[in-house]
């Protein structure tokens, strides 16, 4: 018994050895091979694709060789997302950008390094949503709607008018404050500048480099530009400040059909209490928001992946989880899925919407586009607060404060104009508020130069800061406060509740007042305090330590 | 037993045992089908079949791959060899390069229309000094004519209720004024927006300026290489309303799909086939206006021949195979499939268009109709191949 219960045991140890060897390699019991599809997408589609991601990996789907499918997925704003490929920062399989609009120009980028398209064929789109105007329904129908059809030509009139709502017998409603995102990082924002750009010209296709050059264009966007609050990474983040701080912060912005939807959908449920919203669909034409689902033709993309990816695809395009981007306001891809509610009047949109598109001009268009908005847009009078106390001195936070901050500023376009202060024990300008194009280069070199030491002045700098921008700052421009700090106040004469009131006192402007953008540096700083400061002012506040500052950094950047 | 009866029973053990094996192994013999035949198939090893490979064009995919599966199931048989049919999809024009090229050697292929074979027939003469394709090879299968699909409310702009003899000349110079919809009172419907398919990816974008050329020239046959180059005006006018598109697409089912998932935002009319907007038109009930499809003045039709390739490496054999599989398709059950399931014309006149049940009754309000236009006569090979060859010099994007 005992030799038979040994050989037993060897033939055992000899079958879990040999199946240890096919770990990774197809053994049920190590959970077999895999492939992975790594996803990035454009963010507005994040409620409908995280649990539908989860509900596909968990059916463990297999490719015809016999690997289980795992789709790992980043949301990234569609612009952002191509320099990141393009850089080999990121390496996916799959690119869902919002629309279509800007592959031709990732291939023609692409291909100055490479032989072939990253994007080949045409990809299938995902799902739809129209561009759209989001107004508040008050707004809107002080402009006629829906009776009288609404473009960009009447937001251009509205927003170089000086009366503002007054124009239109609501005084009440001040200036008439305009939104979109950055086009240097999300679609919706290119879209918003190529759309300006048409309607300046007074065509729907065939945008050309000489309309560019067109002084009726130039001034068509600077007027719709002077309007803009500010920019912002990306369309789901700008629908969500508008649906929160409500009409006083802005009266409209560029988004996506579908997020007008899911806002009326949170205000007849109860969740928001926010005043109705509307789509308008410019009646000079618009864009559709396609969702493409690329397959990338890059080195780094395997057959099977491709393959896994096919599959992924096939799965997202089936009609129960269409049906399920429609009840989230999105317009199924799949045109046998019928156009029901929520896509309805109740819910602020109209299916039969809209009448007629723009054409999407060539790749050069698109960056002739992108530079005269960089002539045109709204220029930032920015103050930048920053720490230097004895406490800086750790954990290479100075350092990091200095290499971030010169790399912003490098980033500011020869408009803006700046101004930078240092605190300490005492405050100093390193910089008064004036364009930065000329002193570009003095104020980074001094920038590096800032040695830590001292206390912590924090609320006397923040609340010098925003004093003199109100006095100095021009309020045709974005005017904003960027206060980084790695401690508690600890020598102020002014306390919190002064800085508060000041901040208070600007409230009425809305959407234009000046905003204030917090960095808590490192674990000692006041977050709450921070967060105090910023909330009220349209800004933000960003925990940050040396490893992200940059990060945060170029977040803030999307703002202006 | 004795020696010798023991000797002559082994050799009739051996006779019968070997007459049953080669009974067994004969061909005619394993076609029946009989009790022993699963004891036969486990002793012996499969006969060999007769493989027919078919390189078809992607529009007739789903109604091919649904009926070969009762085709199969029938369990086809030549001289007792087993039929295997294997199916290849490629875009028509593939089919005819990859054949020309020798990358692929079928038995069979069916590209969307005559459109093709005629190129490879005229190319392969040229290339081999025989045509590796001739016309009495071919057989049509399935029908279906290019129309013009239009939002109505549009098309009731544009020309009312059947487009004007010279629809083309028409289009054009609606398309090219920069008032757009504005020249009609409609400004707010924008630029007007016409598309069809990419003519070397997919070949209802080849029929469709096949069909722009002839109202050009004014004529419905013999289109020639010679008028194509010579004439700049023509040039010109293709060169414009071609400019027009924003997007060709790769597939006219696709192209369609979109057209309904859109709306008119995006195209007001489309050139495609008949089946595609058969294939579409539930869909775009209740969504975005009605859907209409008008006949063109003059059309042409996507006929689907299959053709049994004259080349060596088709064996007499799998030709034969092959002739069996079209007559298949030609029966009336697949037939009825084409026309009820799929929106095509079949090739059987027995098979009435108007039935019941057949889309033609079921959309007769979007104008669909199964009466054809004239159709325009096919031109030689060669003044085909010009056309398609002149469309990716002067329009290609």
């Amino acid at each position: 018994m005992k030799t038979r219960g040994n050989s037993l045991l060897v033939l055992l140890s000899l079958i879990a050895v040999v199946i240890a060897g096919c770990g990774g390699g197809g053994s049920p019991f190590s959970g077999g091979k895999t492939v992975t599809v790594s996803m990035v997408y454009g963010s507005e589609k994040q409620e409908w694709l995280t649990p539908l991601i989860d509900q596909y990996n968990a059916a463990q789907h297999k490719t015809a060789a016999g690997s289980t499918i795992v789709v790992t997925a980043t949301a990234l704003g569609s612009i952002e997302a191509v320099d990141a490929i393009l850089s080999e920062q990121i390496k996916p399989t799959v690119w869902s950008p919002a629309s279509s609009l800007y592959l031709p120009v990732a291939n023609e980028r692409w291909r100055q390094n490479h032989s072939a398209d990253l994007v080949s064929g045409t990809p299938k789109d995902l799902v739809l949503s129209p561009v759209v105007i989001a107004m508040w329904k008050p707004m809107a129908e002080a402009l006629g709607w829906p009776n009288k059809p609404i473009g960009w030509a009447d937001i251009a009139q509205l927003a170089t008018s000086d009366k503002g709502w007054a124009a239109f017998n609501y005084p009440e409603w001040g200036s008439f404050k305009f939104g979109h995102t950055h086009p240097d990082y999300s679609n919706s924002g290119l879209v918003s500048i190529i759309a300006e750009a048409y309607a300046g010209a007074g065509k729907p296709r065939g945008l050309t480099l000489d309309d560019l050059q067109n002084a009726q264009v130039k001034d068509f966007m600077g007027a719709v530009e002077s309007s803009i609050i500010h920019y912002g990474t990306s369309t789901g983040f700008f629908g969500q400040r508008m649906f929160e701080r409500g009409p006083s912060y802005l009266s409209a912005a560029v988004l996506y059909e579908n997020l007008v939807v899911a806002q009326e959908a949170k205000r007849i449920a109860g969740t928001s209490q926010q005043t109705p919203v509307v789509a308008i669909y410019p009646k000079e034409g618009t864009f559709w928001s396609n969702h493409p689902y690329v397959i990338l033709d890059a080195p780094w993309v395997t057959d099977e992946q491709k393959a896994a990816a096919e599959d992924f695809a096939a799965f997202l395009l089936d009609k129960p989880q269409q049906q399920r981007a429609m009840e989230l306001g999105f317009r199924p891809a799949d045109p046998s899925i019928a156009l029901t509610a929520p896509l309805d009047a109740n819910h602020g949109v109209d299916p039969a919407q809209p009448k007629t598109v723009l054409e999407i001009p060539s790749a050069k268009v698109i960056e002739g586009v992108d530079q005269l908005w960089r002539e045109k847009k709204k220029p930032v009078d920015l103050v930048i607060v920053m720490d230097k106390s004895g406490s800086m001195a750790a954990n290479g936070k100075m350092n990091a404060a200095r290499n971030s901050l010169v790399q912003f500023i490098q980033q500011l376009d020869e408009a803006d104009r700046l101004r930078v202060i240092v605190f300490s024990s005492e405050l100093s300008d390193l910089t008064p508020l004036t364009p930065i194009g000329p002193k570009r280069d003095d104020v980074m070199r001094r920038v590096s130069g800032v040695i830590e030491g001292g206390e912590t002045r924090l609320y006397d700098a923040v609340q010098q800061a925003y004093t003199d921008l109100v006095k100095d700052g021009d309020p045709k421009h974005i005017r904003a406060v960027v206060v980084l700090t790695d401690g508690k106040d600890t020598q102020s004469t002014s306390t919190l509740p002064d800085v508060m009131q000041q901040i208070a006192a600007s409230g009425g402007e809305g959407g234009n007042a000046i905003k204030l953008f917090t960095i808590a540096f490192g674990g000692d700083a006041d977050k709450d305090v921070l967060k105090q400061l910023a909330e009220p002012t349209g800004g933000q506040q960003y925990n940050s330590d040396p490893s992200d500052i940059m990060k945060v950094y170029s977040e803030i950047a999307t703002f202006f | 037993m004795h020696p010798l009866k023991r000797f002559l029973f082994t050799i009739y053990v051996i006779v019968a045992v070997g007459v049953f094996i080669g009974g067994l192994i004969s061909p005619q013999f394993r076609a029946r089908t009989d009790a022993s035949a699963p004891l036969r198939d486990a002793l012996l090893p499969p006969p060999e079949p007769i493989v027919v490979s078919v390189l078809y064009s992607t529009e007739k995919d789903a109604w091919l791959k649904d009926v070969i599966a009762a085709y199969q199931s029938g369990h086809p048989t030549l001289n007792g060899h087993p039929i295997q049919i294997a199916l290849t999809q490629m875009g028509s024009r593939e089919i005819y390069l990859a054949v020309l090229d020798g990358t692929e050697q079928p038995t069979l292929i069916s590209p969307a229309s005559s459109l093709q074979t005629s190129i490879l027939e005229d190319l392969s003469t040229r290339k081999f000094g025989n045509p590796i394709v001739r016309a009495a090879d071919c057989r049509s299968v399935v029908q279906t004519p290019l129309v013009l699909v239009a939002w109505k409310e549009r098309a009731d702009v544009l020309w009312g209720n059947t487009p004007p003899a010279d629809v083309w000349k028409k289009l054009h110079d609606a398309l090219i004024d920069p008032k757009g919809w504005e020249a009609y009172n409609h400004p707010e419907w924008g630029y007007i927006k016409f598309g069809h398919t990419d003519p070397l990816k997919s070949n209802s974008g080849f029929m469709t300026i096949l069909l722009m050329a002839y109202d050009y020239f004014g004529t419905t046959s013999g289109l020639t290489s010679q008028q194509i180059l010579a004439d700049a005006g023509f040039r010109q006018w293709f060169a414009e309303i071609e400019g027009t598109i924003s997007k060709f697409g790769d597939s006219t089912g696709t192209y369609m799909k979109d057209m309904v998932a859109y709306g008119p935002s995006v195209y007001d009319l489309t050139a495609v086939y008949e089946s595609s907007a058969i294939e579409q038109a539930a869909n775009a009930r209740g969504r975005y206006g009605e859907l209409h499809v008008y006949y063109p003045p003059a059309t042409i039709m996507s006929d689907h021949p299959f053709c049994v390739l004259q080349a060596d490496w088709v064996k007499p054999d799998q030709a034969q195979a092959a002739q069996q599989f079209v007559d298949y398709l030609l029966s009336q059950p697949a037939q009825e499939k084409a026309l009820l399931k799929y929106g095509f014309r079949p090739s059987d006149p027995s098979i009435a268009l108007d039935q019941p049940a057949s889309p033609f009754q079921q959309f007769a309000a979007n104008g669909l109709t199964t009466n054809l236009p004239p159709q325009i006569d096919l031109p030689s090979g060669d003044a085909l191949n010009t056309l398609l060859d002149f469309w990716s010099r002067n329009v290609q994007k």
